[in-house]
């Protein structure tokens, strides 16, 4: 129902509260929502139980979530839709010491994986603004770069150099410039570059870790997490690292924040009581 | 809410089917029996241990003993952050824990002789080597000391079962030489605070109301040991002679009904296994229980469905102590500690964090850390423990302690003295032979 007073609201065109709307109620731990075709759904992972997590899909006003798979035995979580809507990237755990990164074409299922050297862990996809290409996080020799693959799972190109754990990336609208965290000089920060990797620019420079940068919609703004206050909290920031401000002032956690298509809201997990939801805020323009 | 069996069957040991039989005979006389009963001079400073056992290995450099000026390849992408207690700093993952130094001490210099989870866990658990003979856990020691305090066992195992890793469990879960009388009695608790006694699997039908009835009691008994028998289980008798004691008791099964908290006393402890664990820890020293053993019963996701691997994080490492680990820890951990000290308990309550071993202090191949046994912490609170000291010291990359290292055994030693084991009872149980109080705690 709130929801739906919500779409209301917005497609009247009257400003939304900025309170924060709350979207899911079970309390269970959540992580990595996203908003696909268009916002009318969103995706999220969650614990099904004590030792499984399971990808979900629900209607963004309808709020009624649903497992994305008929997996019930599989880790299946950290998902990304391609942004013409035929694929979705995920990692699946399938047994002891069995993990993949599937490519999943969407019309019948048809799945593709990539393969590195090693028993390592992937990461953080993102499919390229033409939905040709997907980037993870892989760590093959010491240290986690960035990684592209075809849709097939083949050319694998390294997109990421030196040391650190490279993680999180996300694309301008453009496509031309991709932002990721990195704890390449020390701990982590947030860093753009050019899609292809070149031209380095560190954005956040202070002791504590910030993390999970997303651009949004319109390529002007950067939504990430930060524990530079102490605490885990959202924040956001021009693009070019200039005007950050928190957006959360909860003492508990506030994480995995991911922009609305609208470009004016994010969807993020909330903890409340010890307790994981989804939660929606508004995030004003600069100066409001 | 209290349930018998909905988790698959997990024995922490027990005797033979012949004398399960006898057992089922003779279950309300046989309660309490056959303990030696606590010795009757100076009292403890712990009345009561918990362990938090953080099976897996957690990595000391990422939580308690950071490196931040290692070089790139050892030191990790946290940043640091100061405590209360003076020069001591913690990563930033664990900021809840960091403003209650005052109220634990933290060692450094821990070592272990085995670097194999199953094995590590023996050491860790009895202070010593699983052969030629498997000593007893720290928690069959004082149970043995202690006995029962009413109906409840003295020495609870909460968690999912033994800790194991793919190949095996641990061998030193239990009583060792002193026999499998002192094995723990397991209780499983769910994130939403339900308690599970999975011994009683087999006894369908059976309900708290329904065991206060000997006689049906006795029946269903019976016919659970021809059930035993034909699965070829034979170690059931003490678990399910617990198990009864405890549900038979009002006051014995109020220790586990979790509803009986206010609802923001269970928030702050979590919604997770482990933080309604150690509320209910807290919940069974109160009605005391002089042992509790918390198992650390997360997973790390992408090794395994189903699995229960805890800190073992050969693969995003980083990401699971940023995301999961660490504050499921720090948020139980600081809320334990809170908990007991504004109920007057922290005082004779020996609260001890630890684990295995740490985690190499030179990052992986995959970017992440493996076993590491020659540097770890352990942190030390209530119970005799002076707090707000950090002691011990490691390396420059946590390689190596660089002062004398503290040993399982040692660890082991301080905890049983202060449960009021000293070292003539430890001799007369012919048991950490060898082992020293860590001075520098008490």
């Amino acid at each position: 129902m709130r929801a739906l007073a919500l779409l209301i609201l917005g497609s009247l065109g009257l400003s939304l509260s900025a309170e924060t709307i709350r979207l899911t109620h079970d309390g269970t731990n959540k992580r990595d929502p996203r908003y696909f075709e268009g916002g009318r759904k969103i995706m999220y992972s969650f614990d099904e139980t004590r030792a499984l997590l399971r990808l979900m899909v629900m209607d963004a006003e309808a709020l009624k979530p649903e497992p994305m798979f008929n997996d019930a035995n599989k880790h299946q979580l950290n998902a990304a839709m391609s942004p013409d809507g035929n694929h979705i990237a995920f990692n699946e755990c399938t047994g002891n010491l069995t993990a993949h990164f599937v490519i999943r074409r969407r019309d019948d299922r048809k799945d593709s994986f990539v393969k590195h050297g090693g028993r390592g862990g992937y990461r953080s996809p993102v499919f390229t603004r033409d939905s040709k290409h997907v980037l993870y996080c892989f760590a093959e020799t010491g240290p986690q770069h960035i990684w592209r693959v075809t849709l097939d799972g083949k050319e694998k190109k390294q997109i990421t150099e030196g040391t650190g754990v490279n993680n999180w990336p996300s694309f301008s609208p453009d496509g031309k410039t991709l932002v990721y965290g990195s704890s390449r000089t020390n701990t982590y920060e947030i860093y753009s570059s050019d899609a292809d990797g070149k031209n380095v620019k560190q954005l956040t420079d202070n002791e504590a870790m910030d993390i999970r940068p997303e651009i949004s919609p319109d390529g002007k703004r950067i939504v990430f997490t930060s524990m530079r206050d102490g605490n885990r909290e959202l924040y956001v920031m021009d693009v070019d690292g200039q005007n950050q401000r928190r957006l959360t002032f909860h003492e508990e956690r506030d994480d995995y924040a991911s922009w609305h298509p609208d470009g004016q809201r994010i969807i993020f997990v909330g903890e409340r009581e010890g307790r994981f939801d989804l939660y929606l805020m508004d995030v004003p323009a600069k100066g409001k | 809410m209290l349930g018998i069996g909905d988790f698959k069957a997990n024995s922490c040991g027990g005797q033979t089917r012949r004398s399960f039989l006898q057992t089922a005979a003779a279950l309300p006389m046989a309660l309490g029996a056959g303990h030696e009963a606590w010795a009757t001079g100076q009292a403890p400073k712990a009345k009561s241990v918990i362990v938090l056992w953080l099976w897996g290995g957690p990595s000391h450099i990422d939580m308690f003993d950071p490196k931040p000026e290692a070089p790139s390849d050892f030191r990790g992408p946290f940043g640091t952050i100061p405590t209360r207690t003076p020069g001591m700093h913690f990563t930033e993952l664990l900021p809840k824990t960091a403003k209650r130094s005052n109220m634990f001490s933290v060692i450094r210099s821990m070592q272990s002789s085995n670097g194999g989870h199953p094995g590590a866990g023996t050491v860790g658990l009895t202070g010593f080597e699983e052969r030629p003979t498997v000593h007893p856990n720290f928690g069959s020691i004082v149970a043995k000391h202690r006995g029962h305090a009413d109906a409840l066992p003295p020495f609870f195992y909460l968690g999912h079962g033994i800790p194991r890793d793919l190949p095996r469990r641990i061998e030193g879960y239990g009583g060792g030489t002193l026999g499998k009388a002192h094995d723990p009695f397991l209780v499983q608790c769910s994130e939403k605070g339900e308690a599970n006694i999975p011994t009683l699997k087999l006894l369908e039908g059976l309900t708290p109301n329904r065991i206060e009835d000997r006689k049906k009691l006795l029946g269903q008994l019976d016919a659970a040991e021809r059930q035993l028998e034909n699965a070829g289980i034979d170690d059931w008798k003490r678990t399910h002679q617990s198990a009864y004691g405890l549900l038979a008791d009002p006051k014995a099964r109020a220790a586990f009904d979790l509803t009986q908290e206010k609802r923001k006393t269970r928030d702050t402890y979590g919604q997770t296994t482990f933080g309604q664990s150690c509320l209910m820890a807290r919940r069974l020293v109160e009605t005391g229980v002089p042992y509790v053993q918390v198992n650390w019963s997360e997973y790390v996701e992408t090794f395994t469905p189903n699995g229960d691997w805890g800190w073992d994080t050969h693969i995003f490492n980083f990401e699971l102590l940023q995301d999961r680990h660490c504050p499921i820890f720090d948020r139980a951990y600081s809320a334990l500690l809170d908990d007991l000290n504004e109920r007057g308990l922290l005082k004779d309550t020996l609260v001890v964090a630890m684990g295995e071993f740490g985690r190499t202090p030179k990052i992986s191949k995959r970017a992440a850390r493996e076993h590491w046994q020659h540097c770890y912490f352990s942190v030390w609170a209530g119970g005799g423990v002076q707090p707000g000291r950090c002691i011990g010291e490691s390396d420059k990359v946590g390689n190596y302690p660089v002062t004398t290292p503290i040993t399982p055994l040692m660890a082991g030693t301080t905890i049983c003295e202060l449960a009021g084991v000293d070292a003539q009872a430890r001799a007369e149980m012919k048991v950490l032979d060898g082992g020293r109080v860590i001075r520098e705690l008490v």
